[in-house]
C-alpha cells in the first residue's frame, strides 16, 4: 500500500482492543478496504498507517486471543485513542472488555480517549443491515426484525418476517445502555470526571463491519477527536495553545498533563 | 474405525463435569447416566452394547486386548454400537454449542443455519458422520488430565469422551511402568506421543510408518510450543492440572490445521529439509545483500519468502556460531506466514518461539508483504526485543527501497520452480534430492531440491499418491529395524529408486518401463545436472550480519547512530 510503504512518522496511535471474534480486523478492513471479507484470527498485532488529512494515524489491530494478552500493554503504549470492541450478540465479549482489556490501557497516553463499539449490529438491528453508513446515531435500534446470523456473504441478508421477534431479543445480548454504563465505568477506572470527559452518547457506537453501518462514523469521529492530541504532540515544545478547545470540550483532563516521552 | 471406545467408562471420568450432560436428549441422557455410574444395573441394555463394542474394537487391534472384559454378549438393538457412542457424543456436541458463548447462541442453531455449507468448517463437522470416520489422518491433542486441546476434524467438545478414552489407554499402560507407543489395526495405525503435559495422538489410514507419524505429531507439538513456549505450558499445568489449554490456543486452530495440511502435501517435512526457490545466484546474492544492510540492534534473522518457498535467509553472526537454524523452525515460521496472510496490507508484530532453537523463549516476528496486493513476497524479521517494532519496521522500509531500486520484485516474480524436463533424462518423472556434501550449507541449513510435480502427477490425488510412494520409500530407507541404502521399487504405475549415501539422500520416480540399468544411468546424469545447477538450486553460503547491541564504534558505530536518530520519531510514540 502506498501509504504504508513510504517512510512516514505516525502522528498518533489508535488501538483496537476486544475479545476474539468480535470483529476488530473486519471493522478495520471495512474502513480501509471498503469491503467485508472472511478474516482469520489475527496473530499478535497488525500495524496500519492511515492518512487523515495531513496527518498519519497509526492503527494497531490487536489479537483478541488470550495467548497474546501479554503484548496488549505494549500495543497500547502511548495510544491516543482506544477502541474497545464487543459483539452485540455476545454478553461475555463486553464483560471481557472490563475484565481483561481495560487494564491494558494503563500504558496509554494520559489524555487517551475511549470508544466503546458494539459490532455485528446487522444481526440485531434492521437499520444496520442496509446502509453503507447512514449517519444517524443508532438511538432506537431495537427494531423487531432479525437477520440470518453470521452468513458470511458480502450482501446483506433480507430481514426476516416480524414474526421472529422472540429470536431477536435473544439475539441481542448487549444493549446500548449497557455499553454506555460500561463507558461510565471506564471513566471512573481512569479517575476521570464524567463532566470533563467526552459524553457516553458520543463515544458508544454500534457498528456492522459486514454492511459498513456506522463504521466510517466511528473512525472519522475518533480521528477528529484525536486531532487535538496530534497537534499537541507537534507543539509540545512550543507550548502554543493550538488545541481547538471547541472541538474537544471534554479534553480538560488531557490538557492537565503535558505529554512525555 | 479405530479402537477408541475400549475403556469408555474409565474415559468418562475425565469429562464428568461435561456441562451439556444435563441437557441431553432421551437416548443421550440414558447413555450419559450410564457413563457416570457404570455399575447401575437398570441400564443393562446399553451396557451390553458397550461390551460388544469393546470386543469389536479389540478384534481390530493388537495392543488393547488388556482393555476390556470379553463377555460375548452380542445381542443389541442398536444397529451399530460403535456408531452409537459417537452419536451420543455428537448430540452432546450440539447441546454444548447451544449454550456456548462463542459466536452462536441456541436460537440460531435451531434455525439450522449452521448447516450452511458455505462456511462449514472441519471444526463443525459431524463426528458421527461417515465422512468424519473416512478422514485419512486424524490428529488429537489432549492434556494429561484427558482434557481435549485440539482435534483436526470435528469439535473438541464432541470428542471429549473419545479423548478421555485415549488418555485412559495412555495411563493404563503407564500404570504398568510402560509407555504406549502405537496400536495397529487392519486399516489404521494409532500413534501416541507424550510430550510433557501434552498427549498427542494420530489415527492414520495412510501407509506411513509409525516413525513418520510420530515425527508429524512432533511437528504439531512444536507448533503449539511456538505459540506458547514449553516453559509456559509446563508452568500452566503444574499450577492447574486440568487447565483448558484451548483458552490459550483459541484462534490458533487454523495454524495447526494449516500445518497438518502442509505436512500431508509438502515433502519438506518428510525430509526435514528446506525447499528454496531456484534463483540465479547473482539475484539471490543481491537480495541477501539488501537484507544484510537493513539491520537494527537485536535483529537475529531476516528471511525473504516467495510463494511459500525460501528466497534467502540472513542470520546474526553470533547466533549461528552458537546454534544452527533447524529446518523444523523454518517450517513453523513458513506455516505461520501462510496462516497470517489474511490481512495483507498491514505489518504484523507477534511473539513466536522457535522450539528447536530455544523452546522456552520468544522471538518477536515482524511479518510484512512487499508486493501488495498480490502478496507473494513476504519479509520476515525476527528480533529478540519486544519493543523493537518501529526499528524493525524501519528495516523493512530500507529493504523495500533497495528492492525498488534494484527492481528485485519483478525479478523475483519471474523466478519459478523448474521442470524435470530440464534435466534431460527422458524416463525421469520426478525426484527429491537432499545433499549432505556441502559442509557449510548443511551445517547451517538443511535443504533439498525437487522439480514441479507435472503430469501424470498434476491432479491432487496423483500428487498425493506419489508422495505416499515417497513416504513408503523413506520409511524403508529409515526403518529402525532394518535400514536400507538403496531400494529399487517397481510399483504399479511407476518405478522408484531411493538411494542414501554419506553425501546425499535421493528419491527418484521413473516411468514404469525403465530398466535398472537405465535408472542407474539416469541417476548419474541427474547428479551431474544438480551439481551444475547447485548455485541456483540451493542457498550456498547463508550470509551473516552482526547486530549485537554494542558494536565496536569503528566499523558499525556510525551506522547504528544514524539508525537511532531516525528511530527517535517513532520512539516518542512508544
Amino acid at each position: 500500500m502506498p501509504e504504508a510503504s513510504k517512510m512516514k512518522k505516525p502522528d498518533v496511535k489508535v488501538v483496537l482492543l476486544g475479545d476474539m471474534n468480535v470483529g476488530k480486523t473486519s471493522l478495520l478492513h471495512r474502513y480501509t478496504e471498503r469491503r467485508f471479507k472472511d478474516t482469520i484470527s489475527t496473530v499478535g498485532g497488525a500495524f496500519f498507517l492511515k492518512q487523515w488529512g495531513p496527518y498519519n494515524i497509526s492503527i494497531w489491530d490487536t489479537a483478541g486471543r488470550e495467548q497474546f494478552h501479554g503484548l496488549g500493554s505494549m500495543y497500547c503504549r502511548g495510544a491516543s485513542a482506544v477502541i474497545l470492541t464487543y459483539d452485540v450478540t455476545n454478553w461475555q465479549s463486553l464483560a471481557e472488555l472490563e475484565e481483561r482489556f481495560l487494564s491494558l490501557t494503563d500504558t496509554a497516553h494520559h489524555g487517551c480517549i475511549y470508544a466503546v463499539v458494539g459490532n455485528k449490529a446487522d444481526l440485531t438491528d434492521s437499520k444496520a443491515q442496509l446502509s453503507q453508513d447512514s449517519d444517524g446515531v443508532s438511538e432506537d435500534q431495537i427494531q423487531e426484525e432479525m437477520t440470518k446470523p453470521q452468513v458470511l456473504s458480502a450482501c446483506p441478508t433480507p430481514p426476516a418476517s416480524p414474526a421472529s421477534l422472540s429470536g431477536m431479543s435473544l439475539n441481542k445480548q448487549v444493549t446500548r445502555e449497557d455499553a454506555m454504563a460500561f463507558y461510565g465505568r471506564i471513566l471512573r477506572y481512569k479517575g476521570l470526571e464524567e463532566k470533563g470527559s467526552l459524553p457516553a452518547e458520543k463515544m458508544c457506537f454500534e457498528t456492522s463491519a459486514k454492511t459498513g453501518y456506522n463504521v466510517d462514523t466511528l473512525f472519522e469521529t475518533l480521528f477528529d477527536l484525536v486531532l487535538p492530541s496530534i497537534l499537541r504532540n507537534r507543539n509540545e515544545n512550543l507550548q502554543s495553545p493550538t488545541v481547538d478547545l471547541e472541538e474537544c470540550r471534554g479534553a480538560g483532563s488531557k490538557r492537565a498533563r503535558s505529554t512525555c516521552c | 474405525m479405530f479402537p477408541d471406545p475400549t475403556e469408555i467408562n474409565d474415559g468418562d471420568a475425565a469429562d464428568k463435569e461435561d456441562p451439556a450432560e444435563s441437557r441431553l436428549s432421551d437416548v443421550a441422557a440414558q447413555e450419559q447416566s450410564l457413563d457416570a455410574e457404570p455399575l447401575s444395573d437398570q441400564e443393562k441394555e446399553q451396557e451390553t452394547e458397550e461390551t460388544e463394542n469393546t470386543e469389536r474394537q479389540n478384534n481390530d487391534s493388537t495392543e488393547t486386548a488388556d482393555g476390556g472384559t470379553e463377555d460375548a454378549a452380542v445381542d443389541h438393538d442398536q444397529s451399530d454400537s460403535g456408531e452409537f457412542v459417537v452419536t451420543v457424543l455428537a448430540k452432546a456436541k450440539l447441546e454444548e454449542q447451544g449454550i456456548g458463548v462463542k459466536g452462536r447462541s441456541s436460537p440460531l442453531l435451531e434455525a439450522g443455519t449452521q448447516e450452511c455449507p458455505a462456511f462449514i468448517s472441519h471444526r463443525d463437522e459431524d463426528v458421527t458422520g461417515d465422512s468424519w470416520r473416512q478422514h485419512r489422518k486424524h490428529v488429537f491433542v489432549l492434556s494429561e488430565a484427558g482434557k481435549p486441546i485440539y482435534s483436526r476434524y470435528g469439535s473438541e467438545e464432541a470428542l471429549s469422551s473419545t479423548m478421555g478414552v485415549m488418555m485412559a489407554l495412555v495411563s493404563f499402560v503407564q500404570s504398568g511402568d510402560n509407555i504406549i507407543r502405537s496400536v495397529y489395526s487392519e486399516q489404521h495405525i494409532v500413534v501416541f506421543l507424550q510430550k510433557g503435559p501434552l498427549v498427542l495422538v494420530c489415527v492414520s489410514s495412510s501407509r506411513q510408518s509409525e516413525e513418520q507419524l510420530r515425527g508429524e505429531l512432533l511437528y504439531v507439538y512444536y507448533q503449539i510450543i511456538s505459540m506458547l513456549t514449553q516453559a509456559s505450558i509446563s508452568r500452566i499445568f503444574e499450577h492447574k492440572k486440568n487447565y483448558d489449554l484451548r483458552r490459550l490456543l483459541a484462534g490458533s486452530e487454523k495454524i495447526l490445521d494449516g500445518l497438518l495440511n502442509l505436512v500431508d502435501s509438502d515433502p519438506s517435512f518428510l525430509l526435514a529439509a528446506i525447499h528454496c526457490l531456484p534463483l540465479a545466484s547473482s539475484l539471490r546474492d543481491s537480495l541477501s545483500h539488501i537484507l544484510q544492510k537493513a539491520i537494527t540492534p537485536n535483529l537475529v534473522f531476516s528471511i525473504l519468502v516467495a510463494k511459500n518457498q525460501l528466497l534467502t535467509i540472513v542470520q546474526e553472526k553470533t547466533v549461528i556460531e552458537d546454534t544452527r537454524l533447524e529446518p523444523t523452525d523454518v517450517h513453523l515460521l513458513l506455516n505461520l506466514i501462510g496462516a497470517s496472510s489474511a490481512f495483507q496490507a498491514g505489518e504484523i508484530w507477534t511473539p513466536i518461539c522457535l522450539p528447536l532453537f530455544n523452546p522456552d523463549c520468544y522471538f518477536y516476528a515482524y511479518i510484512s508483504y512487499l508486493d501488495p496486493p498480490e502478496c507473494t513476497v513476504c519479509l520476515l524479521l525476527l528480533s529478540t526485543d519486544k519493543e523493537a517494532f518501529y526499528a524493525v519496521a524501519e528495516c523493512k522500509r530500507k529493504i523495500e527501497e533497495a528492492m525498488v531500486a534494484q527492481n528485485s520484485l519483478s525479478l523475483i516474480a519471474k523466478a519459478q520452480s523448474y521442470s524435470v524436463s530440464q534435466v534431460g533424462v527422458s524416463d525421469l518423472r520426478h525426484f527429491m534430492y537432499k545433499p549432505f556434501d556441502v559442509p557449510d550449507t548443511y551445517r547451517q541449513l538443511t535443504q533439498f531440491t525437487s522439480p514441479e510435480m507435472e503430469a501424470p502427477y498434476s491432479s491432487e490425488e496423483e500428487k498425493m499418491r506419489l508422495l505416499d510412494l515417497y513416504r513408503f520409500m523413506h520409511s524403508r530407507i529409515h526403518s529402525t529395524s532394518r535400514p536400507l541404502k538403496l531400494i529399487y521399487h517397481v510399483a504399479e504405475r511407476e518405478t522408484l529408486l531411493a538411494w542414501v549415501t554419506s553425501k546425499f539422500e535421493l528419491y527418484t520416480c521413473f516411468s514404469p518401463l525403465v530398466t535398472k540399468a537405465c535408472a542407474i544411468t539416469a541417476i548419474t546424469k541427474l547428479l551431474r545436472w544438480i551439481k551444475k545447477e547447485e548455485d541456483r538450486l540451493f542457498i550456498r553460503y547463508p550470509p551473516k550480519y552482526s547486530t549485537t547491541p554494542n558494536p565496536s564504534k569503528s566499523s558499525r558505530g556510525g551506522k547504528s547512530d544514524q539508525q537511532d536518530s531516525t528511530d527517535n520519531g517513532f520512539l516518542s510514540l512508544l
